[in-house]
């Protein structure tokens, strides 16, 4: 019986809860009630799945981790983003501009090439991902890659129902008043099911409301 | 003493056919349908140099013919004198299929004859190319002795000399009226002309035989047109088949490669960009492909690799007859240098991994931001190519006056092509910011405002003069 406990462990197959070591090397979110409920922070390879509304701050949770990310130097690598990014927003976050990369590719087969080909390099540092289609082959497939070129993938897709991908760490974010929830749905080396509530009052004062809402809010309809 | 070499390449187009092959019978024709060119299995069949059409095929029903190009022979007959270059200093062409070296300054390099020969022997059996070949002690004495297929490797003046007289009028290169009447003369050899007094050949000869003479024998000092190497490379290759399957492309590519590679290893250089053509039968057109390597490489694995990426890319409606490689800038080759401690070993550099993406996804795909010192919104953040200026050398230590853009912190993330109009009820919280375009165009002046929408999304609202309101990003 432990033979088979001990194969299945080798093999990745069998996790044994908190007791165990970090599954892996955890990068600090910037985020202090998050980095207390993933066990250090965000992992520094391999793949994070986000599963998220756009323009909630999915991108701003990420934004302290992508930054230590790039502090080695390597790229930070942007394919399909959903519109233009903005210099500004990522400048004044601490992104060095000079090393990162925009990708459009055509369709989903070459968005998923380019995504691996960068991973593989070993010069990326972080490589995110918006909206692929991932079959469970194609997302094995990215994770050797990161794991080879030590880098990691953010993929960041529609809240669905979508099939168990073999991700490091998988998040359903949703909005709130003063920031955002986050719900883990998978974490390697952990338990699925917790719910964070993350404030960005800290780091992104003007994009929270108040408590109580103070309505000086001027309601637009445009018609 | 002056002493030269002659090579003949007597089959130059025959032998560069590629892939090379195996016991089929190949020879050249030229316009009056005589052959010109054979190879050695078309020779082992029984046919010979100057056999009209007609026989040829009688003898041999499956010769393959080729037609005789003459600008296609002195390209490769460059080519060969280009890649000798690097052994021999003094080269000169002697279209359609010889090549003058001249030898006397490259003996003490060299230490002796022998030594050359041994270094030269070696390049010739690496082009692949037939050839013959003789030394004499004035150009065309060489070439005369070459003609006859003496191969005499010797810097003794005597013997050169003694095998000079002995050759037939026949390999000299007097015109044949010229060898009839020194014929009926009873002169038939080289030496018996060489013996008679020039005064008394120019009473009774043209003034060429008089003006051969002299520079066969060195009393006229004969100018030759040394060549000078070339700044690129420029190679092109016949396939022997057609190939309508860019994957079986890859093996006469590769070859070409390694040429390039073999060039830019002699001169320890690399190449940021080659031009590959794929020349077809119907001879109307050839696609011109652009391989780029933004770091610049010189290995041919690297470059095949870039090639194969950009030919899966492509539909061939044709199958291709020809492939040319062209490649005009060589840049010196700089060291990469790597840490010594980092143990994530990259395989790629940043450079490398922007011409991979390139070659498969086009070079407008990939781009990087820059930002502008503009306050609006559309103009301060810019595409760029990738990855410039170059990691390493920084703006700001070139230019002293230099300063950088301090970006505006509370900017959306993304910003939206086109704005669209504001459909939903929205909570401002923040806000007006006015941004005017320069030239204060009031009418076109926005105040922009930031708010969020019932389902928690964060907006960047823009209202114009008019009252109609936008949205112009989001605040991911």
């Amino acid at each position: 019986m432990s033979a088979i406990i001990a194969q299945l462990t080798r093999r990745q197959l069998l996790w044994q809860g908190n007791n165990q070591q970090a599954a892996y090397q955890a990068l600090s979110s910037g985020y202090a009630e998050l980095d207390a409920s993933l066990g250090g922070g965000f992992p520094a390879t391999g793949l994070i799945e986000l599963q998220t509304a756009a323009g909630i701050g999915e991108l701003r949770l990420m934004l302290p981790y992508l930054k230590q990310q790039q502090a080695s130097g390597r790229l930070l690598v942007l394919i399909a983003p959903p519109a233009e990014p903005c210099a500004d927003m990522l400048g004044a976050a601490g992104i060095d501009l000079n090393a990162l990369l925009l990708i459009a590719p055509a369709n989903n087969k070459e968005m998923l090439w380019a995504a691996e080909q960068c991973l593989h390099s070993g010069c990326c540092a972080s490589v995110l991902l918006w909206q692929p289609q991932l079959s469970l082959a194609q997302a094995r497939r990215l994770q050797l890659a990161a794991e080879q070129g030590a880098a990691s993938l953010i993929v960041l897709r529609k809240p669905a129902q979508y099939l168990s991908l073999p991700v490091n760490l998988s998040l359903a974010l949703t909005a709130k008043a003063q920031g955002l929830s986050a719900m883990v749905l998978k974490r390697k080396g952990g338990w699925a099911g917790e719910v964070v509530n993350i404030s960005m009052q800290q780091h992104w004062p003007a994009l929270c409301l108040a408590d109580n809402s103070e309505a000086h809010a001027l309601t637009a309809v445009a018609g | 003493m002056a002493l030269y070499l002659y090579l003949q390449f007597p089959s130059l187009l025959v032998d560069c056919v590629s892939p090379l092959p195996a016991k089929v019978p190949l020879a050249v024709a030229d316009a009056q349908h005589r052959l010109v060119q054979l190879n050695a299995e078309a020779a082992a069949r029984g046919i010979t140099l100057g056999m009209s059409l007609g026989t040829a095929a009688a003898l041999c029903a499956d010769l393959q013919l080729l037609p005789y190009q003459a600008e296609r022979q002195q390209q490769l007959l460059q080519n060969v004198a280009q890649q000798l270059y690097q052994l021999t200093a003094d080269i000169a062409v002697d279209p359609p299929d010889g090549l003058y070296l001249r030898l006397c300054a490259m003996l003490r390099l060299y230490r002796g004859l022998n030594g050359y020969w041994q270094v030269l022997y070696k390049a010739l059996q690496a082009l692949g190319y037939r050839y013959q070949f003789s030394c004499g002690a004035t150009p065309l004495a060489a070439k005369c002795l070459a003609r006859q297929q003496l191969k005499l490797l010797s810097a003794d003046s005597t013997e050169l000399s003694a095998a000079l007289k002995r050759s037939p009028l026949e390999a000299s290169e007097l015109s044949l009226t010229v060898q009839q009447q020194l014929k009926r003369l009873g002169i038939t050899t080289l030496g018996q002309l060489l013996a008679l007094a020039p005064t008394e050949l120019s009473r009774r000869f043209e003034p060429e035989l008089l003006s051969y003479l002299g520079r066969l024998n060195g009393d006229v000092y004969h100018a030759l047109n040394y060549i000078q190497p070339a700044p690129g490379f420029s190679r092109y290759i016949e396939l022997l088949y057609d190939i309508a399957d860019t994957s079986v492309l890859t093996a006469p590519l590769e070859s070409l490669l390694q040429q390039l590679s073999a060039q830019l290893k002699q001169r320890d250089a690399l190449c940021h960009q080659l031009q590959l053509s794929l020349h077809f039968r119907s001879q109307r057109w050839a696609i011109e492909l652009t391989v780029g390597s933004a770091q610049g490489e010189y290995l041919p694995e690297r470059w095949l690799t870039l090639c194969q990426l950009q030919l899966s890319q492509l539909k061939l409606t044709e199958p291709v007859s020809g492939l040319e490689l062209n490649c005009n800038d060589f840049k010196p080759r700089q060291a990469q240098t790597a840490a010594l401690f980092d143990n994530s070993a990259a395989s790629l550099s940043p450079l490398q991994l922007v011409s991979l993406l390139q070659a498969r996804l086009g070079r407008d795909a990939i781009s990087s931001l820059s930002l502008q010192n503009q306050h609006f919104p559309e103009l301060a953040s810019r595409r760029q190519p990738p990855l410039w200026p170059p990691q390493g050398q920084k703006q700001s230590l070139s230019d002293p006056t230099f300063q950088p853009v301090t970006p505006l912190a509370l900017r959306p993330a993304f910003i939206l092509p086109s704005p669209r109009p504001l459909t939903e009820p929205v909570e401002i919280t923040s806000g007006p910011e006015r941004l005017c375009p320069s030239g204060w165009q009031l009418a076109a002046q926005r105040d922009y405002f930031i708010g969020r929408n019932r389902k928690g999304q964060w907006l960047w609202l823009y209202r114009t003069v008019s009252q109609q309101w936008f949205v112009h990003g989001l605040f991911s």
